[in-house]
């Protein structure tokens, strides 16, 4: 396969647009990635306010505003923050774990690159200009929802093509000799989460250009109606499908610690095993509320249940591992370990906390789906992912940009991080069980139960959501840092 | 962890192997939406209502449709055979064959839901049906394409029995646009 690098006497601007250079293009990724997850903690900590005062609506004007900020928030996060950072470790470091020259089909991956920074550009803009993915009252413009759209599904292609071109390399361009099972856990689990993420994009894809393509021109039949839109898309940052974010980061998590420790886990071929089921059970492209057969709910089905249940002694098992790992090689980290190995340790306690919230959630008597416990379980999920791709740029920061980079930086935005997704994540679980709804709307009588005593905990979340906020800044900083001080220049 | 020194790869068929994953994509793309089409079909009868419009869906272009993309499938085997065998000539005409196929059947299409004159608006089903031909349309005309591409490579003699990567990728993605219509031709034209 033929690689092709851009001039070396280029400009900057030229070398950044035209260079099929995996490490440029990760930069791009990576830094694209880490803006977008600070985006959605803005919406998030703004929407986590407004729930503060739910009887004078102080910050939105209306509660459609307030739904296209909720769900920019996730989308912000999901679509445009963590995937982006994953295909960032993906395009540099797992070539490199597989012995491959380089990442196959670099202009591919390039493509894939700008496809998906024009895309989230587009979809960030249609979110601000009140589109989204439309609202509960009708309240948005059609055109800008239609550009929401337009741009999630340029976001979906780019990281399909990205996707696609990781996998092969894994597949075909790894060296010889090296079987899959010989690979770094990273990799491991970028294949099957790579592989599940192409099951389930398109699937979103076709939502997607259904809701465009009813919604485009004339009244809509149903798909493209403002107040469905979002139903359609939801199942993609919900159990199941949340938790294929957290697949690479428990891959991160075996690298980083046993890189750290300087020994091998006992049982990988069981880590293997638990890692790819954990995959196979994140699998939700069946879970479509929206198309719900009168009387059968997808939620209440066996599988979605089962599914919730099952993945938690997987999180356990993967757990085990990592403490294993710990137990066996811990006394090498010295007093103070590596600030990668405490970020993937939090990551992979936090996705175990998931699981478990995850798992109560489904409980049919407890009646949790709608409520803020929804909330939480992405919050706990998806934070474990940040923190756990952060584990993942600190520890690969050299190979990446050619140095360290500020490991105490990333450490404290960890810390930070940790103890925000933390409140959130116990604050809003609570305020579930309490009965708050998980979009809250912009009055009480949409939030649930007006007397229920939630205005505490949501004061705690909007704290958890502040310290989250302050992470990614801290993150941020330490990222534009290492990207100003790279020796190896552009890449 | 792994070593991680890089070396040569020595994997080859990576062509074949983002091929497939690309197909893949396109098919979990349509099972996604006749996911949705079935499941909104089987709740419509089961409630006794009406799905398409009386009449406005005939087997005669949807069954000429099948047909067509049933011999391409054979002609693109054909076109795989003689690039292995180093058999240029064949070579060609298979592929052109194909392409003219698949601009058949996108003709024929067309020519078909312009005639019916279904507003895309009329109902669920209707909206679902022109995203889903739609889509399949789309599906052959990158098809169609790519044999273009393909046509131009074996003129030039790039298409050998040591470089056929790209025509058994092709070939992948070009069964999967015949299995696709086969599913179109079952749920929609003929279970109407």
């Amino acid at each position: 396969m033929t690689t092709t690098y851009s001039d070396a006497s280029s400009t900057a601007v030229e070398e950044a647009i035209t260079s099929t250079d995996p490490v440029t293009l990760s930069k791009v990724w990576g830094m694209g990635g880490m803006t977008a997850v600070l985006v959605g903690l803005v919406a998030g900590l703004l929407v986590s306010l407004e729930r503060l005062d739910l009887e004078s609506a102080g910050i939105f004007g209306s509660g459609d505003e307030l739904f296209q900020f909720w769900s920019a928030h996730r989308v912000a996060l999901v679509l445009l923050g963590v995937l982006p950072i994953l295909v960032a470790l993906g395009t540099t470091i797992v070539p490199k774990q597989c012995g491959a020259n380089t990442l196959l089909f670099p202009r591919a991956a390039a493509f894939a690159c700008w496809t998906w920074l024009i895309g989230a550009g587009m979809t960030v803009v249609g979110f601000l200009v009140d589109g989204g993915l439309g609202t509960p009252d009708g309240g948005g413009q059609r055109q800008a929802t239609a550009l929401t759209l337009m741009g999630i599904l340029l976001v979906i292609g780019g990281l399909m093509v990205a996707t696609m071109c990781i996998l092969s390399t894994i597949l075909s361009g790894r060296a010889a000799g090296m079987g899959l099972g010989d690979i770094g856990y990273l990799s491991w689990t970028t294949l099957v989460a790579g592989t599940i993420w192409l099951g389930m994009l398109p699937v979103l894809a076709a939502n997607a250009v259904l809701a465009y393509v009813d919604l485009r021109g004339r009244p809509a039949v149903r798909f493209g109606a403002e107040d469905a839109i979002w139903e359609q898309l939801s199942w993609v940052f919900t159990h199941p499908a949340i938790y294929l974010l957290a697949l690479p980061v428990l891959g991160i998590a075996l690298d980083v610690i046993s890189s750290a420790t300087g020994s091998e886990p006992a049982n990988r071929g069981v880590l293997l095993v638990a890692t790819a089921a954990f995959g196979f059970l994140s699998f939700g492209a069946y879970a479509q509320s929206f198309f719900d057969t009168p009387g059968t709910p997808i939620m209440e089905e066996a599988i979605y249940v089962l599914a919730a249940f099952a993945i938690v002694p997987v999180a356990l098992v993967v757990l085990g591992g990592v403490l294993d790992l710990l137990r066996r090689g811990g006394s090498d980290l010295g007093s103070r370990p590596p600030a990668p190995v405490v970020l993937s340790l939090i990551a992979v306690l936090l996705i175990v906390a998931g699981t478990v919230l995850g798992a109560l959630r489904v409980v049919a008597p407890w009646d949790l789906l709608e409520t803020s416990v929804t909330g939480a379980h992405f919050t706990l999920v998806v934070g474990a992912a940040v923190i756990g791709a952060v584990a993942g740029l600190s520890h690969w920061g050299e190979d990446l940009l050619g140095s360290p980079g500020f490991p105490g930086l990333m450490l404290l935005g960890g810390l930070a991080a940790a103890l925000g997704v933390a409140l959130i994540g116990a604050a809003d679980a609570v305020s579930g069980f309490l009965g708050q709804a998980d979009f809250t709307g912009v009055d009480l009588a949409t939030a649930g139960y007006p007397d229920s005593g939630t205005g505490a905990l949501n004061a705690v979340s909007t704290l958890g959501a502040a310290a989250f906020l302050i992470a990614g800044l801290i993150w941020m900083v330490a990222g534009v840092r290492h990207l100003a001080a790279d020796p190896v220049g552009a890449g | 962890m792994a070593d991680m020194t890089p070396t040569v790869p020595t994997r080859p068929r990576s062509l074949v192997v983002a091929s497939a994953f690309g197909t893949g994509a396109v098919l979990a793309y349509f099972g996604g939406l006749f996911g949705i089409y079935f499941s909104i079909r089987a709740d419509a009868m089961a409630w006794g209502t009406r799905w398409f419009p009386e009449g406005a869906i005939e087997l005669a272009p949807g069954g000429m449709n099948m047909a067509t993309m049933a011999v391409s499938a054979i002609t693109m085997g054909w076109a795989v055979h003689s690039v292995m065998n180093d058999d240029r000539v064949h070579a060609y005409l298979a592929m052109a064959v194909t392409a003219v196929m698949g601009i058949a059947m996108v003709n024929q299409t067309a020519f078909y839901i312009a005639d019916i004159g279904l507003p895309i608006d009329t109902s669920q089903a209707t909206t679902l049906m022109f995203v889903i031909v739609g889509s399949h349309l789309v599906m052959v005309t990158v098809g169609v394409l790519w044999l273009g591409l393909l046509l131009l490579r074996s003129l030039g003699g790039q298409d050998t029995s040591r470089h056929r990567d790209l025509v058994s990728a092709a070939a992948l993605y070009w069964y999967a646009v015949t299995a696709i219509y086969a599913v179109i031709w079952i749920g929609i034209y003929i279970a109407k």
